[in-house]
């Protein structure tokens, strides 16, 4: 959003002939032209912009800086190609018309595409940019077309000269079955400084710009589709959210599986007291404690480290299962952690329970952790004396 | 010649610090990380590590509007030996100059300081030109040993106030007060 006056400086000499963008050179960069032009104006309404040509008889102004779309557009029309590109003079004249420009607030850019050949030395180039860079202009160069030894070396010169806190860039768009345009709308060229671009290229800025510089997420183009990839992003975005409200949901099952003595320990089950007397968990015991016992570990100073017990103790022990059944059904669901308290029980139980031993340091610590609880303490457990 | 010192600020002038408009001031040919402010504003002036420094050449253009208008009496400039200013030049209510214009004018004032100037004393300007600012801007043209960056550690505007209204101080009255 910021304000912005800008000068676009076209490329129209005999080198735009070229086919090897589609339709041509110059219609890829007309269309291009044409997009920029309406992204600058739609970001900001008083922003200004203005067209001239560097090829041909010599630096033309089509256009100073204007908010007129209309007039931008319609200058682009019946332009002719020929001669040869004059970069250097096309910067400066291009710095003029800015220099006055009506509204003085507005930040002065220059946007040149150089699709031909760079005759000036790099000298040159240097202390137009360092001329730039004293009356802060910035300025974005589009490399494309004619790909010749020294061009990028010396336009890559001319921009860090210019360069001020990154606010001038440079983009390379080899010849290719993508247009221009395209390529050029995930460009900061398009989408301005980090401000997320225009309301009309915002979109599809967005989606190719955080897909990466050349890729594009989930492999479909959103400007050929974007609906599409709105779609899948929005699908991507919901399974996430129910991955992590079943991942929520398992974590509250450990809590309550004693409880419920479930026998398929992974069921999204709510109700869970209907299962009480169901203990017949045989095929699935050992995993549902490991996994419920390393729940337990990772969840220091709760109520589930007894569950894991319960649940192993339960299996073994019908009587005892049924007897910590209705002690659990007595105290509300939130005192399961009442039963930690008798110190003795928890390490009966433990001691029963296989592959873990009492003495591990581990289980110790849990232990300590448990005590450390200050529930009032309910003794109506019968101690397990089969040790 | 050198620019005469004020051997101290005559009492009726006062640090214009509080009538800039801070949000009109600008500077040109900056180094990003060593900005204006370094130099102006209460705190970072008086830090001796913190300067405004130019950025692609000596040259530096400043442009400070004030919120009302003020007659400026002296300047006090302050910094390094080597790298600090040499010609100023001033020039009042000429709003938005770049570069390339500030040899089409001629200014309200020239002043060539001397290393002893850049120890912070004011120096004194022509009070006749300066009886109706709205706006100063201060082109920086050389540094005194010629090198590619220009330090300034501190700039101080002394002058008076005009009694004119600050149209921001302006308040509705309120209804049946």
């Amino acid at each position: 959003m910021v304000l912005e006056a800008t000068m676009i400086c076209i490329d129209n000499s005999d080198w735009m002939r070229n086919g090897d963008y589609s339709p041509s050179r110059f219609q890829a960069q007309s269309d291009a032209v044409s997009l920029i032009c309406g992204a600058k104006t739609q970001s900001n309404p008083e922003n200004t912009v203005g067209i001239l040509t560097m090829a041909g008889k010599g630096v033309r102004v089509l256009a100073t800086p204007t908010t007129d779309l209309g007039k931008i557009l319609g200058c682009m029309h019946g332009l002719e190609m020929g001669g040869e590109m004059n970069i250097a003079a096309g910067i400066q004249v291009a710095q003029l018309a800015l220099k006055h420009r009506q509204n003085k607030n507005q930040q002065q850019r220059i946007i040149v595409f150089a699709g031909s050949p760079v005759k000036y030395e790099k000298k040159v180039l240097e202390m137009i940019g360092k001329k730039l860079k004293k009356n802060s202009v910035a300025l974005d160069i589009v490399n494309f077309g004619e790909e010749d030894d020294a061009k990028p070396e010396k336009l890559e010169a001319l921009l860090a000269a210019v360069n001020n806190n990154d606010t001038s860039h440079m983009v390379h768009v080899p010849p290719g079955p993508n247009a221009l345009s395209d390529v050029l709308i995930s460009t900061p060229v398009f989408t301005g400084d980090g401000d997320g671009g225009s309301g009309f290229a915002a979109a599809a800025a967005a989606a190719a710009a955080s897909g990466g510089a050349s890729g594009f997420e989930f492999g479909v183009d959103p400007n050929i589709d974007p609906e599409l990839a709105l779609a899948l992003r929005v699908s991507m975005e919901e399974e996430r959210a129910r991955q992590e409200a079943a991942a929520k949901r398992a974590a509250e099952e450990a809590a309550r599986q004693e409880k419920g003595e479930e026998s398929s320990s992974k069921a999204e089950d709510a109700t869970m007291t209907d299962h009480v007397n169901d203990s017949a968990s045989e095929e699935n015991k050992k995993t549902t404690d490991d996994m419920a016992l390393g729940m337990s570990m990772n969840i220091s100073g709760s109520g589930h480290a007894i569950d894991a017990e319960m649940l192993d103790a339960t299996s073994e022990d019908q009587e005892l299962a049924l007897a910590l059944q209705m002690s659990m059904q007595e105290s509300t669901p939130s005192d399961a952690s009442k039963v930690l308290e008798d110190q003795s029980f928890v390490s009966s139980i433990l001691a029963t329970l296989p592959g873990v031993d009492p003495n591990d340091p581990a289980v110790k610590d849990l232990l300590a952790s448990l005590q450390n609880q200050s529930e009032p303490k309910k003794d109506d457990e019968p101690p397990n004396e089969s040790k | 010649m050198s620019a005469e010192s004020a051997s101290a600020i005559p009492r009726s002038q006062v640090d214009l610090l509080d009538f800039i408009d801070w949000s009109g001031v600008e500077c040109l040919n900056q180094s990003t990380s060593h900005s204006l402010a370094n130099a102006l504003k209460q705190g970072y002036r008086e830090d001796e590590g913190l300067n405004l420094e130019s950025d692609a050449d000596e040259q530096l253009l400043i442009y400070i509007p004030f919120n009302q208008v003020v007659k400026l009496h002296s300047i006090a400039i302050k910094g390094p030996e080597e790298e600090g200013p040499k010609t100023v030049k001033l020039f009042s209510n000429k709003e938005h100059m770049g570069f390339s214009n500030v040899n089409d004018f001629p200014p309200s004032d020239t002043i060539v300081l001397s290393p002893d100037n850049l120890t912070g004393k004011p120096v004194l300007l022509k009070y006749v030109k300066f009886q109706n600012v709205r706006s100063l801007t201060i082109f920086i043209e050389d540094n005194q040993s010629g090198s590619d960056v220009t330090k300034v550690q501190k700039i101080c505007l002394y002058g008076t106030t005009v009694e004119t209204t600050d149209m921001k101080g302006l308040k509705k009255i309120e209804d049946g007060h």
